[in-house]
Order: C-alpha cells, then structure tokens, then sequence
C-alpha cells in the first residue's frame, strides 16, 4: 500500500481535462480492445480507487505496457503511466502475483543463476521444446525474444580480469551497468568504460543491485523498495561527493532518478542526492560536449542508422542526446525513428497473452526500419530489450548508441562486439 | 545555443517555427505535450462574429469593426492573406488541401449538432459539407461511435432550411474493433479494402445530386487519396464534418506542421514543462533572457537561445494559471497580465452569453514589434516575443478567431525577431539543432 | 379538470415527503404525493451525503443524537445500497482547545453512540492527508448515502405499496371548506408543469413535507408557518481525498465537515438566513471559508482541483423565533394545524435532517392516524427498500461492473461511467423533463468535465431514441403517466445490470406492476435539452472557477462554441419550466466581501 501524499502521483489526476489526447496517442490501445486507454485507466479510473478498499475493482490497466507515450503527449501534466504502475500494484497488493511475474520482475537472479553455466542456460532457455513448456506452464511467449547469457562471463569477471588494465585518474566517474549489461551485454559496458577512460576518466564500479524496474512495472513494490534502497545505500556516497553516476542502460537511470522514488514515495535525502548524481551516458557525454571536452578524433562510419530513441530516454525528457552525438560523426548517415514504441516495453512483450499485442506495437517501428533501405547493417537503440525486439520485428543487428561511439574512436568492434 | 527556442507547440509555436527555420535560424520548439490541434475542428477560423453578435460574412473587412486593441487589428490585411496563404501551401506540400469560399468570405459549414459554423480556410473535404451550396447532405454515422449522431444534425439543418437527411450505419461495417476512438478509427480506416463493405452499403441508397458527410474519421496521412478513392466508388460528393476532441483532422494539421517543420530543419521536443529561466542585462540595459529550464528526470536542463517566442496559449494551453484567491500568473515569465483581479468580475451569469466573459479578454500585452510589456507599458525583456492565444484584448473563442489569430500573429512575431536576429548572426554559433 | 381521490396527499418530493409517502401507503392508505419538479430537486438532492452518526450533536443535542444513532442503524438495514460505510473520524485539530473532546467522549457514551479514540498513527494510516498536527481522533459510526438513489428507492417501494408519486406537479392552492375557526383542508388544485394541465386532488389528510417551501403551501391554508430557509453552500473536491467522513471534534460551525461521496469530496457547510428558497447565490468569502476550514483537517486542500459548488437551504423552524438562523433547532417539527391554527387535515412535518427522514415520516403519520381515528402501526423501520441486496455502496463498484462486463466502449459520460444503456434505461422508465433530472438519476455529467462531454452525447442519443420510437407520442404525454408505468430504480445506477437489459425494461423481481410495457420516448427539444444542461453546469462552476477547472472550462467553451456552435441552433426563444431557474446566477455585488462575525457557539446539521 502507498503511502499518499499530496506529492503522490494519483493526485495529478486533478490535472487531466478528459481531451483523450493521450488514448489518441497510446500505441497499446491503437492496436488492442483490451487496452481501453491512458486516461480511461489512469485518471479516469483512479477516482473509483481506494487504496483502502479491501477489493481492486478493475484488471484492463493490467495491459498498460508503461511505455509513456501518454505522459509525453499530455497537454496538462498528468503522470498516467506513474498512476497505472501504482494501480497494478494495488493489484498484486490484493490478488496476490503469477510465478511468472515474479520471475520476471527477477532479472538480476536469473542474470546470475545462468551466468553459472551459460552454455546451458541457453540451450536450456533456447531450446524450442522449452520455449514450448514455458509458454504453456508459465505463460512465456514462446516467440518472444529472450536475451543469451554472455558465453565469455559477465561484465563483472571481464573487469576483475583487466583490473590491472584499467585507467587510473584523479577524474572520476562511476558506472551504472544495470543486469542485462552485466549478464547479457557485458561487451555494452566494456564499449562505454572504453570511451569513458578514452576522455580521461578512471572508471568506478561499485557494487550495485538490479534498479528494481521490472518489479515495478510487475506491480511488486515491497520487493522494488528493497533493491532500490540498496543502491541508494551504495550509490548515494558517490553523488555526495561529486562523482556523477553513469548508466548505460536508459530504462535503469530513469528508475534511480524518477520511477523509483517517485513511484515508491521515496523523498528522503539520500534518494534525492542519488537522483541528482544519476546521468544517462549520451546526457552526460552531452554536457562534455557542450563544455569543449568531447573527443572529436572521429573515423568516419560509413552506413545508414535508424535510431529510435526507447520510451524510457524520452521519458528523461533530455532531448535526444545520442542522435546529437552520433550526428558527429563523420558518413553516419542517421535517420530518426519517430514510431512511438517498439512493443515490448520491458517484460511487457514476453507474455503469452500480450506478445501480439507488442508486435502489433511494434510495427510502425519495424516497417520505418524496413523503409530505410534494404542493406541496413545496424539498428541503434539505447534500451536493451527494445533491442532484441528490433532485431526480432526486423532481423537486423540492433546495437546501443555507444557501441557505434565506441567504433568511432577506434575502441570497438561492431561486428564481433569486443573491443579492440 | 540556438537562435530561437520556441515555447509551445499549438499553431502559434508551429507555424512561428516552421517561418523561421525556412528564413534560416536555428529552432527548437518545446512543448509540455503534443500541441493543441487536437481540441480543435482542424480549420482555420477568422473570425465568426462580431463582440455584438453579428454574424460576419466577409472578415478582413469585418475585422475593421473589433476594438482597436484587438491583435487582429495589429496587422493589415495583406499580411494576414500571405500568413494564411503560406499555412496552405504547407499543407498542400503535405497532401492536404485547405480552402476558403471566395473572394474572402466566410466558409458556413455544419457542426456535429447541426448548428452553421463560420470558418475561413476548411480542409477541403469539411468544406465539401458548405452549406451555401443547395446540394442535398447525407449524413452517414455510426450506431457506436460516441462522438457524431446524424440525426440531430440532419434535424437542425432542416429547421434552418438545408436539405438533410440522416443515415445510421453499424460500426462494423468499417471496424472489428469495439473502441469507439476517432484517432484510431481513422488509423484503421487507411488499411486496405476498409470501406468495402461500407461502399457496398451506400452505393444504393444514395439519391442523385447527395452529397455525403461523414464523420471525421477517414483517413490519417492517407486521407487525400482516401477520400477521392471513396468519391469515384460510391459516386459522390465526399465530406466530413469534425467531432468532439480527440479531432482527426487537428491531428493530421498537427502532423503535416510537425513534417514541414522537420523538413525545414526544426524540431520539437514534448514533455518539457518549463521551470525557471535565466536573464542578465543585455547592451541596451534591457534584460535578455539567457536560458529557459525544463523539468527531466532529473535536473533541470536549460535551453540556450538568442530569441524566445512565447506561444503558450492562454488558459486552456497553459499559458496562464489562477488559484482560489483571484491571483493569475503567466506561467513561464511570470509577464503581468491584464486580467480582472477579483472572481466575481470574471463571468456573466450565462454561459452563452454573447458578450463572453471578461476573464477571456485578459491576457499578455504586447507592444508594436509583439515584445511584452509590463503594466507601465514598458518591454519587459529585449529577446522575448508573444504570439497566439495569449494575447490581451482577444477572446478567440468567442470571435470564432483561434487559430488565424495564432497564424497571423505568429507570422507578424517571426517578422520582428528577423529584423534584429538575422540568420547570419548565429552562423558561427554552434548548433544542437539537427537537420 | 382532472380529479383525483385519495386518503392521504403528500406535498415534497424530497426525502421527506416521499418518506411520507412510504410510510403511509406502508400503512394501507391510499395515497398520492405531488412535488413541483423532480424528485430531490430541493434540499434533499443539494446536501453533502452524511449519515450522521448522531456525534455532531451529541455535546448539545443528545435527544437529537440518540434519534442519529438509532436511524443510522435502521438505515443501514433498510436502504444499504445507497449507503456507503465510510466510518467517520472526529478529529482534535491544533485550533480546537479546551474540555470538548473529554465531553464528547462522555456523552457518546451516555447516549450510546459507539466511540472509540485511535491512534493519530492509526488515523493518518487510514486517512494520510489527514492533519498530522491533530491531537485526538474519535471513530464513529458515519456514513455517507446518496441521497438521490435513496430517495428513488423509497419512491419506488412507496408505489409498490400502492402509492401515486406525480412530479413536474406544482400545488397552485389547497382546497378548503368550513369557515374560519373551523377550517379543513380537503385537497388540492395542482398544475402539471410539463404540459400546463390542472389536476384537482381530494384528501381527508394534506401533509405539507415541502420543506423550505414549506410557508408558501401552508399559506393557501390561511396558516402562518414562519420557515427560516438556512442557506448552506457546500464545494465538491475532483475527488476522493479523503475517504472517511471528516468531523471536527467542536462545536458545529461552519466548513467543518468533509464527506467522500461518491467520487469526490465534499467540504460543507455555511448556514445563512436567506428569503427566498429559490434564489441562492453563493458569495466568494462562502467558498474561501471552506476552503479555509477544510485546510484546518487537510492542510493543501485548498489547492486541490475543484469540482463545484451549490447551495441547498435547510427548512428551519422555530416557533416564535427571530434570531440568527445557526441559532435554530435542528429537530424535526410536527405542527398540529388542528391543535395550533384550528385548521383540520392538515399537517406539516419540517425541521429534522436527512438521517432522520424515517423517523419524520413515523412521527407524522402517527399524528395522521391518531386524527383520522385509525391505529395502523409504522413498518417502514423494518421493510427494505427494493435494491438492497446489492450492499453497500463501495467507491470502485461502477469501475468493477464496467471492467467485469467490458463495457468501456459504452461509456457516454467517461467521467462517472454512465454507459449508453443506464441512460437510455433511466430516459425511458423516469421522468425526463431535463438532462439534469437524468443527472439525478444516473450521474450523468457530475464528473470532473461537468458535461463538457456527455452533454452532447446524451442529447444526440435522446434525440435519436426519440426519433426512432416507432409511434412518436403526442406532446401532451406527461412525465407522470410515464412514471405510472413500471419503474425500476434499484439498479439504475448499475452498468451491469442496464447492459443485460438493452432497450427494455429491466427485470424487477420486486414489482408490483406487471404487464406493463416501458412507457413511450417522449419527444425533446434537443436544443432546448443542450442549452438548459449547459447553463445548468455553469450555475455551479462559476463561484469556483480557477486552475484546472478553468481550464477544463476552457476546453467545453472551445467544444460547444467554436467546434459545435450551440449558441446559434435553432429554436432559442424556448424554455423548459426550470429554464428560469438555471438563468438565475447572480454574481456577488462586492469583492471581497467579509463574512458575519461568529457567534460564540452555532449549531449546524
């Protein structure tokens, strides 16, 4: 149960003027009855809610999939993904939640316990006859794109192995590397400590926790609220002292600087100094920019780029900072997605009874990949899951912002994904 | 830093935006959400009536009868036409026709109750609906779409003279989904073979000579091709007639801007609710505005520009805000506002009064070159304009006199930023802006 | 003219006289009741919704107390459904000192109202906007009714027992025969204001339940009743901000009580002695008193979104009384005509509050019996209502029904879940004279957008239903002869229940009519439908129009002005009989005004 205040968001249900711009808008709704929109299950349902009723007297908002589109368009301010969020946690508060939920919203278990044995992690994830039992046991799509377990160790082994590589400086910045770069993508975050240590910083990476979003977005708050104060616990110190705190999974800084307090309440000070200290890694590369620091030593790459810039990095509301980067570099020949939302807004695509629904979702992103010529090479996207749904909806290697950055500078691979 | 950050992103901040990117300065438009197009019929209204009521046939020279205060009044006639005229070969480039009557009278098309609406520049296919033409309307609805019901409208064009008659179709016909959205019905409506099914079922019905009005539903992007493809198959005369918000043809205007702004090398950013803003005394010991910070996850992040246009809107946009105590701000300068200051004189007892209500007067004043002034007069900041539905002495409303008024102001401001910002100024200065 | 014979004729349609109505025609008399407009139209349909727990008056008024406690226990068994049981707190706050909670406390126990004193962490839990500087808080037993559903439902178990209910009827003068000194009331000429007919009622029993009104009808009697109308304006917040009925622990006063209703929050109340019942203006210092009293209990009120504001006006008596109205008794008063004014047949029942529209009822037809020599004992205290097996009321109950049965894309005012079916149900078993008279019934346009939407939509559907009726009625139709056919209003603020019924008449287990068909459509003028709902919203926007409702304003005025063009349909010169009535909404001559100095101790209700 929340704790309201009149800081809480439902409260800024006050502001909604019932213009339905947002259903308008919403990409769920545009593609599924079951949906019946932003404002229909946010401010309009959040005046029959009663956080102290002892029943939840509605289930459609269950299919928001939080990709806050409806934030973004409204004209008058009303924080509807933040209220549908608490909503569906009042849910799982009074009706309890799925063993498949409850394991999605586990990413960071899961990263590990498979990081034990990746080969067979993969085969035992991969397999079609398991895909098979998941969809019918737990509801797990059996077509939706899943991530692999790195085969060559996690982010964290890799950083323990070159310890003695790493660079050394009184500038200082510390990494964010959030579970799926650590589990999945470690070469993500090897490509951003390569061009963080090519600007002169000595890269920290201190112990961290999963930032909590796929329980929040599962409805488990208390679980969330735990996580959430561990890394406050751990990170909080660094913000104090003036390291910025630098993540290259956009969906985790948006949870340490926005959704995680605010959805959970949490204003207290070390929370807002973790707020304050928290950067998405193009906003910050962004303000090195504008300072006259970022390294322009640029080779040219030569191809054409989609970048669809996620939900979770429009929803820091900081511009499009990578697309500012990239666009110096020389021969990118960028081009600016402008579909709403790839679909599979974290967890949301994996469900058996919404996977079509984010490919549905999906196409307008897809079909704008697919205009843009037939030898694409890459897609780039910042968020790792909208990744491996852009390369499911269109085929194409799909690689984060920084990994092409990386390339520029003459740090990485793009092919094989390593560095040089 | 960018030439000019534009707040706002109605048809004031749009079209402000899309002059001044194509005369060459750099333009971020910001906005806290999508514009405003959405609320509206998707046309261009001039102005429909007189403060007295009097119902205006040809507006530019109507226009001469509104108080001299009046920003309609700022500009001539000539600037108005090119303003206007520039707004549709915009559109046109886009694919959408917008046309008036002649020599420029008002457009009188029906609205979804059946009452004349007046109108200067219509889409084509809602001008299609004019009700100065003799031709008999047919009009189409659907049993489950909540916002258009043919009947009434077809009875209240009948007591006013025109010959109407109603149609109810079921919704199936065009849709297999149960959400009764507009903007979604018109998204489905684009999918091939859509109207089939609802060609098959008007093909017979239709008297020779009918025109035939639909709800505005047909067609996003592809409405054009849509809605001739619709004329050759059904053998008439297609229109539509817009309905509550979310409004389908202020979503494609709103598209069709977004493009030609983007393709002018502009571009809006959404979600950025303004927070606070920078000053600093400028050479001629005027303050200038220095940045203007938005809201993030975050931190405030501050935009940088040589010029700023003000393009909030009033009320309903968000421009200005009021509490229970009779206090009203503009909300991103705090710039004073010519509003009455106690409650009770701010409405007439009915709400249809022609008069209107003196509340919706009330706004930011200007002075000749669309910079505010203060209380005395005197200008406020050397690199601030105001355009659009913040402006005092207007309550565009009532005047049947939105969108024009943000049109042609916007027009007027831009004008005024070229003559002291011109584009070779910001040459050397470096740009985020991409293209 | 019409005549009409009957035992026992009761004028009001509000929760008293169809109080009345229900007891009496419980009692086996015959009997008719005639109410100007709609049903609720007066006080009944203008109050904030408490069920008192007898609390507020339990320091002052222990008599008056007991008759809560006792009524609010019998409500709960015989109209549940219109009862929501939201528990009250009486809350200590910095601004109330000295020995009152101690003698509250003592006094609830000696008239056995149920109190307990909790936790100030255990009350901000349950209430977190609560005052966290409040010292003690006391749980009661309150509640909060819908008096509209509750009124429906008593009218209809009223016409099950046989009774005629005839609104939209005004009362043009009673009938009298004998001479002075020995007068007797013998019936009534009334007028139907829908279509101008006089009817002519004759009655061995007129009770006047007209309550503010209440003068005026005793008046045609020759007998002089000095009614005080007591203005009280109430402001509805755009939602639930708190969820339990907010009371202060002090003397009632002004602005100490907030009640969560329905959707929203309601602060409530001012007492000011007015003339005229029917001509309530509400002042800006009356909504800046609220606000700042409902600050005292939940500090940031007062910069929450405001729904609305209105003004109801309590039928306050006293005999022989001439001071300030907060000064009057609330307890229910039975005038004797016979006794007081040698005037026979003839009662009139007025004071009292709605909690104890029951007891009301009970004590005035005991009166009734006693004078027509006839012993029938009062059931209502022990006869539900139809529509009880339903439950409680709860907040989520129309979002439940409308996810349960899917019926979003059926929604015509989105912003209280009034589908298609619950209106065109309530169009063709009420009366329908305005869309506010469907607002009563359903809630139509009560929400945040006050019609800025569903007026529209409901005209339009009305006017098709109309249309499409196979034989249009004559005009002469009357909401009554409608109202004479079955009605069901037990559900009718069931999505559920009117979407399994679509076009008929919804299944009564409970009626006493059967073989009747649902009554004709009657034809409107929809513009006329428009522009009276239109003014009707206006009336209570206007004394609270500021940040987001005026922007919401904003928006209507662009949808009915420059996108629909309303001011310009045809038909402009007609008017409805309550046209006059929504017109009048006179702005405050002054700004700012101050209001009266306090009086030492008020009462209030």
């Amino acid at each position: 149960m929340h704790n309201i205040s009149w800081e809480s968001v439902e409260h800024t249900l006050d502001e909604c003027i019932k213009c339905n711009i947002c259903t308008a808008y919403c990409p769920v709704s545009a593609v599924t009855d079951r949906f019946p929109g932003p404002k229909y299950v946010g401010p309009q349902a959040q005046r029959f809610r009663d956080i102290g009723q002892h029943e939840s007297p509605d289930a459609s908002v269950d299919y928001c999939s939080g990709c806050r589109v409806c934030n973004d368009v409204c004209p008058t301010g009303v924080n509807i993904a933040e209220i549908n969020a608490r909503a569906r946690a009042e849910i799982v508060d009074k009706r309890g939640i799925s063993l498949r939920n409850r394991l999605l919203g586990r990413n960071e278990t899961i990263g590990m316990l498979g990081n034990i044995a990746p080969t067979v992690a993969n085969f035992a994830l991969h397999n079609p006859l398991s895909r098979i039992l998941a969809e019918k046991v737990m509801g797990i799509a059996k077509e939706a794109p899943l991530p692999r377990w790195s085969e060559n160790g996690s982010l964290r082994e890799w950083l323990q192995r070159t310890t003695r590589k790493r660079l050394r400086a009184p500038k200082k910045v510390v990494y964010f590397h959030g579970c799926a770069t650590q589990y999945y993508e470690p070469f993500v975050g090897k490509a951003a400590i390569a061009v963080l240590e090519h600007h002169g910083y000595e890269v920290i990476v201190p112990p961290q926790n999963c930032c909590g979003l796929p329980m929040l977005s599962n409805g488990e708050f208390e679980a969330a609220r735990g996580y959430h104060q561990r890394n406050v616990a751990t990170l909080s110190s660094f913000a104090r002292g003036g390291f910025p705190i630098i993540g290259t999974s956009t969906s985790c800084t948006l949870t340490l600087k926005e959704e995680a307090p605010e959805l959970l309440d949490m204003r207290d000070e070390a929370s807002e100094e973790l707020v304050h200290g928290t950067w998405d890694i193009f906003e910050w590369l962004r303000e090195l920019h504008e300072q006259g620091e970022l390294r322009t030593d640029f080779r040219p790459l030569a191809m054409v780029l989609p970048y669809h810039a996620p939900c979770q990095q429009r929803a820091h509301r900081i511009g499009k900072p990578a697309l500012e980067i990239l666009d110096l570099i020389p021969e990118l020949d960028l081009r600016e997605s402008r579909a709403r939302c790839c679909g599979i807004a974290g967890t949301y695509g994996y469900k058996t009874e919404k996977y079509q629904i984010a490919m549905d979702v999906g196409e307008e992103l897809f079909s704008f990949v697919r205009e843009q010529g037939p030898d694409l090479q890459y897609t780039a996207c910042d968020s790792e899951t909208c990744r491996w749904q852009l390369e499911h909806g269109t085929d194409i290697a799909s690689r984060h912002p920084i990994e092409f950055l990386a390339a520029a500078y003459g740090l990485y691979d793009l092919d094989k994904r390593a560095l040089l | 830093m960018i030439d000019l950050l534009v707040i706002g992103a109605g048809l004031t901040g749009l079209t402000a935006a899309i002059r001044a990117a194509q005369a060459g300065l750099t333009v971020r438009v910001i906005s806290q959400g999508v514009g405003s197009q959405l609320w509206g019929a998707g046309t261009i209204d001039l102005l429909g009536y007189l403060p007295d009521h009097t119902p205006v046939q040809m507006p530019l020279v109507a226009r001469e009868q509104l108080p001299p205060e009046h920003p309609l009044r700022q500009v001539d006639a000539a600037t108005i036409d090119k303003a206007l005229a520039s707004v549709q070969d915009w559109l046109a480039a886009e694919g959408f026709a917008y046309v008036g009557a002649d020599q420029g009278a008002n457009l009188w098309l029906p609205s979804a109750v059946g009452a004349k609406r007046p109108t200067y520049i219509a889409p084509s296919t809602q001008a299609a609906a004019r009700l100065d033409d003799p031709a008999p309307l047919h009009i189409v609805g659907f049993d489950r779409l909540r916002d258009f019901y043919p009947t009434l409208l077809a009875d209240n064009l009948r007591r006013q003279g025109h010959d109407a008659r109603a149609h109810m179709l079921p919704l199936d016909l065009i849709t297999q989904r149960h959400d009764a959205n507009n903007v979604h019905l018109a998204q489905e409506f684009e999918e091939p073979a859509r109207f089939d099914a609802l060609v098959g079922s008007l093909r017979y019905v239709i008297k020779p000579g009918e025109r035939i009005a639909f709800p505005a539903i047909l067609g996003l992007a592809k409405h054009a091709q849509l809605v001739a493809d619709l004329q050759s198959a059904i053998g008439a005369p297609i229109a539509e007639i817009p309905t509550l918000p979310p409004s389908v043809p202020g979503f494609r205007l709103h598209n069709a801007l977004s493009h030609q702004l983007e393709k002018a090398g502009g571009r809006v950013e959404t979600n950025m609710k303004p927070l606070e803003f920078g000053t600093e005394k400028s050479k001629s010991e005027k303050d200038n505005i220095t940045w203007v910070a938005t809201a993030t996850s975050a931190r405030p992040r501050r935009h940088y520009a040589h010029a700023y246009l003000l393009a909030t809107g009033g009320f309903l946009g968000g421009g200005f805000n009021t509490d229970h105590t009779g206090r009203s701000w503009e909300t991103v300068f705090n710039l004073s506002l010519t509003l009455p200051r106690h409650r009770d004189q701010w409405f007439r007892p009915e709400f249809l009064d022609p008069a209107g209500h003196a509340l919706f007067q009330g706004g930011v004043q200007v002075n000749h070159a669309w910079q505010p002034v203060d209380a005395q007069g005197k200008l406020v900041y050397g690199n601030l304009w105001a355009a659009g539905n913040l402006l005092a002495h207007a309550d565009a409303i009532r005047s049947r006199s939105h969108e024009a008024l943000a049109i042609v102001t916007a027009a007027a401001a831009v004008e005024a930023i070229l003559v002291q910002h011109q584009p070779a100024i910001s040459a050397g200065s470096a740009t985020s802006s991409r293209t | 003219m019409r005549q009409l014979q009957t035992e026992i004729l009761v004028i009001g349609g509000g929760s008293t006289g169809t109080g009345v109505a229900w007891d009496a025609a419980l009692r086996g008399f015959q009997t008719v009741l005639v109410e100007k407009r709609d049903l609720t139209h007066g006080t009944t349909g203008r109050y904030h919704g408490l069920v008192h727990s007898g609390g507020r008056y339990v320091v002052k008024d222990p008599r008056s107390a007991e008759e809560c406690i006792q009524e609010n226990r019998i409500l709960r068994q015989t109209h549940t459904h219109c009862i929501e049981d939201t528990g009250g707190f009486f809350v200590v706050t910095p601004e109330d000192e000295g020995d009152y909670p101690d003698r509250f406390e003592r006094a609830c126990h000696d008239v056995g109202i149920p109190c307990s004193e909790i936790s100030i962490a255990a009350a901000l839990k349950q209430e977190p906007l609560l005052n966290p500087r409040t010292s003690r808080v006391f749980q009661l037993p309150d509640a909060a009714a819908d008096s509209f559903l509750a009124t429906h439902a008593t009218a209809q178990a009223a016409r099950q027992a046989g009774a005629t209910l005839l609104i939209y009827h005004e009362v043009l003068d009673l009938l009298l025969q004998g001479a002075e000194g020995d007068r007797r009331v013998v019936g009534a000429r009334v007028r139907d204001m829908t279509n101008g007919e006089e009817v002519m009622i004759h009655a061995d029993m007129v009770i006047n339940a007209s309550g503010a009104w209440a003068g005026q009808i005793a008046k045609f009697a020759g007998v002089d009743v000095k009614i005080i109308p007591g203005k009280g304006v109430m402001i509805a917040m755009n939602h639930r901000i708190v969820n339990t009925v907010l009371n202060r622990c002090k003397m009632p006063a002004d602005g100490d009580i907030i009640v969560p209703i329905h959707t929203v929050a309601v602060i409530g109340t001012t007492d000011e002695k007015v003339t005229d019942p029917e001509r309530l203006r509400i002042e800006p210092w009356e909504v800046a008193l609220m606000l700042e009293e409902g600050e005292k209990m939940v500090p940031g009120i007062s910069r929450a979104r405001v729904l609305r504001a209105w003004a109801g006006v309590r039928p306050l008596y006293q005999e022989g009384f001439s001071g300030e109205s907060r000064d009057v008794t609330r307890a229910l008063t039975l005038l004797d005509h016979r006794q007081r004014d040698a005037v026979s047949g003839f009662l009139t029942i007025t004071g009292g509050k709605w909690t104890t529209f029951r007891l009301m009822a009970e004590t005035t037809l005991d009166k009734a019996c006693e004078q027509l020599g006839i012993r029938r004992p009062c059931t209502t205290a022990t006869t539900p209502v139809p529509g009880i097996e339903q439950g409680h009321y709860w907040l989520g109950h129309r979002l439940h029904e409308v996810e349960e049965e899917h019926l979003q894309p059926e929604l015509i005012c989105e912003c209280e879940l009034v589908t298609r079916a619950m209106l065109e149900q309530a169009v063709q078993h009420n009366p329908t004279v305005t869309l506010d008279d469907l607002r009563r019934d359903v809630r139509l346009g009560m929400g945040p957008c006050q019609g800025g939407f569903c007026t529209y939509r409901a005209v339009c559907i009305l006017h098709t239903l109309a249309q499409n009726a196979e034989s249009p009625p004559p005009q002469a139709s009357s909401p009554n002869e409608r109202l004479d056919s079955a009605w069901e209003v037990a559900y009718l603020q069931s999505p559920a229940h009117n979407s399994k019924v679509p076009g008929k008449a919804p299944a009564s287990t409970t009626s006493i009519t059967s073989g009747e068909t649902s009554t004709p459509i009657p034809s409107f003028d929809a513009n006329l439908l428009l522009r009276d709902f239109l003014q009707e919203r206006w009336k209570g926007l206007t004394p609270i129009l500021w940040g987001q409702q005026l922007k919401q304003e904003r928006l209507d005025e662009l949808i009915y002005l420059s996108l629909l063009n309303v001011e310009h349909l045809p038909g402009e010169e007609a008017t409805s009989p309550l046209t006059d009535f929504y017109r009048y909404n006179p702005q405050p001559e002054q700004f700012p005004v101050n209001p009266p100095e306090p009086t030492e101790e008020s009462s209030h209700d």
